[in-house]
């Protein structure tokens, strides 16, 4: 045959491109719909977690535990619409939600302070965009955990050294601009964690 | 299907046409990953999820496809299984979600996928188009979990999270940073290449 | 909003530290194979910088102004690479409508740029790393511009290599690869010159 038609020529190829876009959108906001609940659930989590290591509380491993300890402990006072400022077991300490720049973007953490606002209880990182590898490593768990029960303002030393003052911390190595915003970020906190304070109550 | 054919395609994926070093396609996005070998692991079988099942699709639908939105179609079908990898992952595994990052997304410019769909799923009927896939996948996946290897090894000391290297090893950041990717990927197209080399001259002799 | 210092930080940022092939590893593909010739290069990079600039843009309104109010933000895989397709479909059909010369140097780069994971990876990053509009813009330009700088010094550095003996098994892809671990090596001198504050 000469003549291709017009509906094979300029109608069928978009009739079946519609037809394969609602099939395959349909499938994956099924899915989707499917696991939302779950993803949310992840995320809070995620933030509950976050803010019992930074509180220096003991994070139970199961998710039912964590929503159990968080519910009993934990107070949330909003902050620009989202939960900021956590009071943990009645004022004995509390977890501040910090922002800072980084290397790549902003960095997000938690930090917690005894009820005085001097001493760290704890640090966490909700949201971070540093190099894989390197600046990412500042969630290892021994990175966070140095700073439980010391007073900032801190100095940094090298990562392999073990004879440090109560005001140093160790940076990680080949990540110097991402420890310096850290420590940054972690010297200007108590003023920030103060103003918060004053601002929820 | 002929068993010998689908022997063939899937011997062929992973050795010689092996595409990540005969072809050179699809490094980018996973070297991103692969300074951990955990999450090579899983970007691995994100990708090998892809290719087989996007190839299937791809191969059923192959005489229906009109000649213009070929392109689009293909994309389409790769985009959608690697978004229910990603949703897959944001909900069961969110922490390598997490670190994985925009990388998941990437796997649709993967060229492999797109590669083959062109290549093989369209010409051929759906069970050795499957097939083509998996080993396309898998072919894939080896060289990229290889690479992870070493580089977890020899820039953490670490394999799976374990501490493997003793107190006596230094760490060799820039087994972790972008350089030391592509090195290990140079050298490992290298050595390969050295062995098929040699090969193909006995083969001669 | 308009934060010129930001952008400004991103925009050297995106072409030196934060480079999108040597930092984030996209863009490989057609990297590797078309670096080999300067000319070549020079044509692809001018194209490429040319889509992520304008596709930054585009899949920033897309997405902050009808997928994230519509709540439909997890299918911007499949939106983005639409858009992207959709935009260099027709650049491709103006320019070849407009300028005879121009498309017979970059038109044929066109379909090439449609695969390049680097373009939807700059619209991907953005979208993670919250970047505002005019931040967006330059991330895109800055990106092209840095993958620009990457070709052309493989291709120039691969033109004298054109007469150096490279060990069999390195030929082509090895010894390129070796290269980009050496400029990526390069390139983080740069890391902590400019401060995104």
């Amino acid at each position: 045959m000469q003549e291709v038609s017009f509906f094979k020529e300029r109608v069928y190829p978009i009739l079946f491109m519609v037809f394969l876009t609602v099939v395959f959108i349909s499938a994956i906001s099924g899915i989707y719909l499917q696991t939302a609940s779950l993803v949310e659930e992840n995320e809070t989590i995620f933030l509950k977690r976050a803010v019992l290591f930074s509180a220096g509380i003991p994070v139970p491993e199961s998710n039912n535990e964590i929503n159990r300890v968080y519910s009993e402990r934990v107070k949330e006072y909003m902050v620009n619409g989202k939960p900021g400022v956590f009071e943990v077991n009645g004022g004995e300490s509390y977890a501040f939600r910090i922002s800072g720049p980084g290397l790549w973007g902003e960095i997000e953490a938690l930090i917690g302070f005894d009820e005085d606002l001097k001493t760290m209880t704890g640090i966490d990182f909700i949201k971070q965009n540093e190099t894989p590898g390197l600046g990412a490593r500042i969630e290892e768990e021994w990175f966070k955990a140095q700073f439980r029960g010391k007073t900032p303002p801190f100095s940094l030393v090298r990562e392999d050294e073990e004879d440090i003052d109560p005001d140093e911390v160790n940076a990680i190595t080949g990540a110097t601009n991402t420890s310096n915003y850290i420590r940054d970020m972690i010297n200007r906190s108590p003023g920030q964690a103060a103003e918060l304070l004053e601002e929820v109550r | 299907m002929a068993r010998g054919q689908a022997k063939k395609v899937f011997v062929g994926a992973i050795g010689a046409d092996n595409p990540v070093f005969a072809q050179i396609l699809g490094i980018c996005s996973t070297l991103a990953v692969t300074n951990n070998f955990r999450n090579t692991v899983v970007m691995s079988l994100g990708v090998l999820f892809t290719t087989s099942l996007s190839g299937f699709t791809v191969s059923l639908l192959r005489k229906k496809i009109p000649g213009r939105v070929r392109m689009m179609a293909e994309t389409l079908i790769i985009a959608s299984y690697v978004i229910i990898v990603d949703i897959v992952l944001k909900a069961y595994l969110p922490d390598i979600s997490r670190q994985l990052g925009p990388y998941v997304g990437l796997i649709i410019t993967n060229c492999i996928i797109m590669g083959r769909a062109e290549a093989f799923a369209l010409n051929n009927p759906p069970g050795i188009s499957l097939i083509d896939g998996v080993a396309s996948g898998i072919g894939y996946s080896y060289v990229l979990l290889v690479i992870a290897f070493f580089r977890e090894l020899m820039g953490s000391g670490t394999i799976f999270g374990f501490q493997v290297m003793g107190d006596w090893w230094t760490n060799w950041a820039i087994m972790v940073m972008p350089p030391g990717a592509f090195f290990m990927l140079a050298i490992f197209i290298w050595v390969v290449k050295g062995v098929f080399l040699k090969e193909k001259e006995e083969a001669k002799a | 909003m308009m934060d010129w210092g930001m952008a400004m930080a991103i925009f050297f940022g995106a072409i030196f530290t934060n480079n999108i092939l040597l930092t984030n590893y996209l863009g490989m593909c057609s990297f590797l194979s078309v670096s080999r010739e300067i000319k070549t290069s020079l044509g692809l990079g001018t194209a490429v910088t040319f889509v992520m600039a304008a596709t930054s843009l585009l899949n920033y309104l897309v997405y902050y102004f009808i997928l994230d109010p519509l709540g439909l933000t997890y299918l911007r895989f499949i939106v983005f690479i639409i858009v992207i397709a959709a935009f260099v479909q027709l650049v491709e059909m103006i320019i070849e409508r407009v300028s005879e010369p121009l498309y017979a140097a970059l038109g044929i780069f066109l379909p090439l740029i449609t695969v390049n994971c680097a373009i939807l990876g700059v619209s991907l990053f953005m979208v993670i790393r919250e970047y505002t509009l005019l931040s967006s813009f330059f991330y895109g330009l800055g990106s092209g511009l840095g993958w620009w700088l990457a070709i052309m010094a493989m291709a120039g550095i691969r033109q004298k290599l054109a007469k150096a003996k490279v060990p069999r098994g390195l030929e082509g892809a090895g010894i390129t690869l070796i290269i980009t671990g050496m400029m990526a090596l390069a390139f983080m001198g740069f890391t902590g010159m400019i401060n995104i504050n």
